[in-house]
């Protein structure tokens, strides 16, 4: 039986690196008594599998594994005997059996959800007035978006319009947040950053920095972009 | 949120960020309001180093259990950090509470190597604390240090306010409740400390002085006051069932060097090699009865959700009940899903039968130590090892399907001679040539591989070659290369390697092991000139050091090149370690007449520490 977890991932479990968390969860499941399998052989392991990795210092809301378990288990005390076992900022919010045919967590994602915003008050973008109007000549009013995608083989050309489903702004005391949803998964994997740094260089502000921006994951999705269903929708409470 | 130390910018400027932000699971969070006595327990390397080490487990556990001490732990800033933490004034913190440990009651600090001392520094240094005992006021914490160096803690003795000499297990619950009661009655400092050294195994440098004669060698050494004791006597913990033992320990996030359970089955070694600290330090031999190592080895696993266990000890394969502590690990822990990994037992068709159960034969390799390649050699160290086991259990091994050996020996050793080294790729080839008439051609899964590795010699405290003269850099050098040229011209060269130790970071080990008061501030100049990490080859400087030896009229040749005297006043002569003089004066003597003493098993050699009256000379 495949299971599928969502769990939030906040505060300072940000600075938690993706393999660390996994090792953290290889522990967590083995002290919560659920019944895991196990790999053959002479050093087994946990099958287990997390959808598209979290880079360090971003939050998440949805962040998802899923596991093969033995034996069924009701879902509210499996969400009971892992949050017993986890640290502050890791909460486990959901635990569906999957039906057969579900496709894997790390294949399955097509996009994510994120909000981002800057975490300097007074960064350079807060001065511009008629932020509102450049974003919508920028994405709304836009046929393509071309950048150049650096990628360990080398640089290429990226229309970047098709890749973003969503992209609104709004502020909070003066300071710019955006809603994206992103292209997402093995293909074409759209980091919310690469986003943010070709908006910038749209407004011709200077040297932009990753670092800047404080990022949350909301959530990630299956689907085609015209009918995209959140990860954690898939599957049964039992 | 928790509050962090560091703000966001450094942690995402710096590597392995999650190393401070704490909130391990099974890490102890407690109201610092709530207490008495709050203690900073520090390992002095980096994280994955400290959160490796079973003592501080130990201890952090045994302190916390106090509902008026708060216990957290502090390692030493990576030096990406460290430089950033200068730069802007911040102070080092603890990991739980993320508070400055210079307000705290007490900083611990474990010496379990002589290259950690300028990290000793480091942490004082971070912590916005005076380097010098004398320079810290009323207020400051109280910093002590223990571990295996404690044993010789006089280079050091200078930067530290108490030095725990033996087993923390002991004496820390009287030391805290003083500590406690004079902090209530509003005693200073010295107050408390004079207090404290009445304390069994709690030594205050600063009550001490020593005179020197005039070729360097120490006249006398003893307390300034008539009340403060003249001898300090290593602690050691008599009951190990009883004595406190955690049952949940911290997961790291980042990889700790160990991350598994790790089950200490016995303290001390029956064996007495004649250059093993370890070996007579901790000695009476004390192991823990099998039912308690069960119920633990159980409860650790419950609570940590570690998928592998390790047993953790001197010499495994002298511990009574092996057979049956292997069994129930590996019946009713690897069915579970958890790997036992090994300690280096002694290689026979016991262990190789375990080994072939937990391991996968084809990829792992048997181990061993006979650490010298002669037999003269292996009885003037008393090292138990013949050449018939060692082909013997090679021969089983290769039986078994294993075709990887790994051999550990030491060069430099007193008295070894170019025919000891040569001995050292002989004794390799031999174990080669056992491989290939064991097994026939078509059987054979390539070449078999012998690994030589050779570490130097450096004598140290309470063994019985503390007063053997060791090398110089270049020397042990030659060594290395004796043992290169003789392999090279054996028959089975292609299926030998050899890898040897870099020889400058020995020499200093060897200047500290025996050092005296007069190298701190040769300690203190070279980390004021940025020596840090030099257990860390990638950050050993030995010019650095040269430099401040030259400075502080420090002579290597004194401390670790010449042969002491028989009846010379050592600088840890005022410790009882239990071990004594005449007896190690003993093992001296029989080393140079190449005579070989029983272990204690086998017959007691009265070495000392029959007054404990516990462990394995209780119970011959
Ligand atoms: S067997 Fe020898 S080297 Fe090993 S711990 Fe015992 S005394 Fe030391
Ligand atoms: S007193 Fe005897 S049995 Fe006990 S440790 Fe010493 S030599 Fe061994």
């Amino acid at each position: 039986m495949r299971v599928r977890i969502r769990f939030e991932k906040l505060g300072v479990m940000r600075y938690v690196g993706h393999l660390d968390l996994m090792r953290f969860f290889q522990k967590a499941v083995k002290r919560s008594g659920l019944p895991i399998k196990y790999s053959e052989g002479f050093n087994p392991h946990q099958i287990m599998s997390f959808a598209s990795p979290l880079g360090v210092g971003l939050t998440s809301e949805g962040e998802y594994m899923d596991i093969d378990i033995k034996e069924d288990v009701n879902s509210k005390e499996a969400i009971k005997a892992l949050n017993d076992n986890m640290v502050e900022g890791l909460d486990i919010k959901t635990f569906k059996y999957l039906p057969d045919n579900a496709e894997k967590a790390m294949t399955a994602v097509t996009a994510a959800s994120y909000i981002v915003t800057y975490k300097n008050p007074k960064d350079d973008i807060c001065y511009i007035d008629n932020l509102l109007d450049l974003k919508q000549k920028f994405f709304d009013e836009a046929y393509a978006i071309n950048i150049i995608k650096k990628t360990k083989k080398g640089e290429r050309e990226l229309d970047l319009k098709p890749l973003i489903y969503r992209f609104d702004l709004s502020f909070k005391d003066n300071v710019p947040v955006y809603d994206f949803l992103l292209s997402s998964g093995s293909s074409d994997n759209i980091k919310p950053e690469l986003v943010v740094k070709a908006f910038h260089e749209y407004l011709g502000l200077p040297e932009f920095d990753d670092l800047s921006l404080d990022i949350k994951r909301i959530d990630m999705f299956t689907g085609e972009s015209d009918a995209f269903i959140s990860l954690g929708d898939i599957g049964d409470d039992h | 949120m928790k509050k962090l130390a560091l703000s966001d910018d450094i942690l995402m400027q710096i590597d392995k960020p999650a190393r401070y932000i704490g909130n391990e699971f099974n890490s102890v969070i407690k109201n610092p309001a709530d207490v008495d006595i709050r203690f900073a327990m520090c390992f002095p390397d980096v994280y994955e180093v400290g959160m490796s080490h079973l003592g501080i487990a130990i201890l952090y556990d045994m302190l916390n259990r106090r509902d008026d001490t708060y216990c957290e732990r502090v390692y030493s800033p990576w030096p990406d950090l460290h430089k950033i933490m200068k730069d802007r004034n911040i102070p080092l913190f603890a990991l739980e509470s993320q508070d400055a440990i210079k307000d705290f009651d007490f900083i611990g600090m474990t010496l379990q190597y002589e290259m950690c001392y300028t990290n000793i520094l480091q942490i004082l240094d971070l912590a916005g604390l005076s380097f010098l005992s004398k320079d810290r006021k009323d207020g400051d914490p109280i910093v002590i240090v223990g571990g295996p160096c404690a044993t010789n803690p006089e280079p050091i003795a200078d930067f530290v306010d108490i030095v725990y000499v033996g087993e923390g297990e002991t004496s820390y619950n009287s030391l805290l409740d003083l500590y406690k009661e004079c902090k209530a009655k509003g005693l200073d400092r010295m107050a408390f400390l004079r207090k404290a050294c009445q304390i069994p195994g709690i030594y205050v440098p600063a009550f001490y002085e020593a005179k020197y004669n005039e070729d360097g060698t120490i006249k006398s050494f003893g307390p300034i006051y008539e009340d403060v004791p003249a001898k300090i006597v290593r602690q050691v913990v008599i009951n190990m069932d009883e004595s406190p033992y955690p049952t949940k320990m911290l997961i790291p996030f980042v990889r700790a060097i160990q991350d598994r359970v790790v089950l200490e089955i016995q303290r001390g070694c029956i064996r007495g090699c004649r250059f093993c600290q370890a070996g007579m330090i901790y000695r009476p031999n004390r192991e823990k009865s099998v039912e308690v190592l069960k119920n633990q080895a159980k409860e650790l696993l419950a609570s940590t959700g570690h998928e592998e266990i390790s047993l953790s000890s001197l010499s495994s394969s002298d511990y009574h009940a092996l057979g049956e502590l292997m069994d129930f690990l590996i019946n009713d822990c690897l069915s579970e899903g958890v790997n036992v990994s090994l300690p280096s037992l002694r290689i026979d068709a016991f262990s190789l039968d375990v080994m072939s159960k937990v391991q996968d034969v084809r990829k792992s390799s048997i181990t061993f130590a006979p650490e010298a390649g002669s037999q003269r050699m292996r009885d003037v160290i008393n090292k138990g090892l013949t050449v018939e086991d060692i082909i013997g259990g090679a021969h089983m091994a290769f039986e078994g399907g294993w075709n990887k050996v790994k051999l550990y020996f030491m060069l430099g050793l007193p008295t070894e001679t170019d025919e000891d080294m040569q001995e050292i790729p002989r004794l390799a080839n031999e174990i080669a040539k056992e491989y290939y008439a064991t097994v026939p051609k078509d059987q054979r899964q390539g070449k078999c591989q012998i690994t030589i590795s050779t570490s130097f010699f450096v004598p140290k405290p309470f063994t019985p070659f503390q007063w053997a003269p060791m090398y110089e850099a270049g020397e042990y050098l030659r060594r290395a290369k004796v043992v290169n040229d003789e392999m090279k011209a054996q028959l089975n060269a292609k299926s030998l390697k050899y890898n040897w130790h870099h020889s400058d970071v020995t020499v200093l080990e060897g200047v500290f092991a025996r050092g005296d008061r007069r190298l701190a501030p040769a300690i203190l100049d070279a980390y004021l000139s940025g020596c840090y990490f030099d257990a860390w080859g990638d950050f050993f400087d030995f010019d650095k050091w040269l430099a401040a030896f030259e400075k502080n009229n420090i002579s290597i040749d004194f401390y670790a090149y010449r042969q002491r005297d028989l009846d010379e006043i050592f600088p840890w002569d005022f410790i009882d370690c239990h071990v004594t003089k005449d007896f190690l004066k003993r093992e001296w003597n029989n080393a140079m007449a190449g005579s070989v003493t029983k272990n204690c098993k086998m017959a007691c050699n009265a070495c000392g520490c029959l007054d404990l009256n516990t462990g394995v000379c209780h119970a011959r």
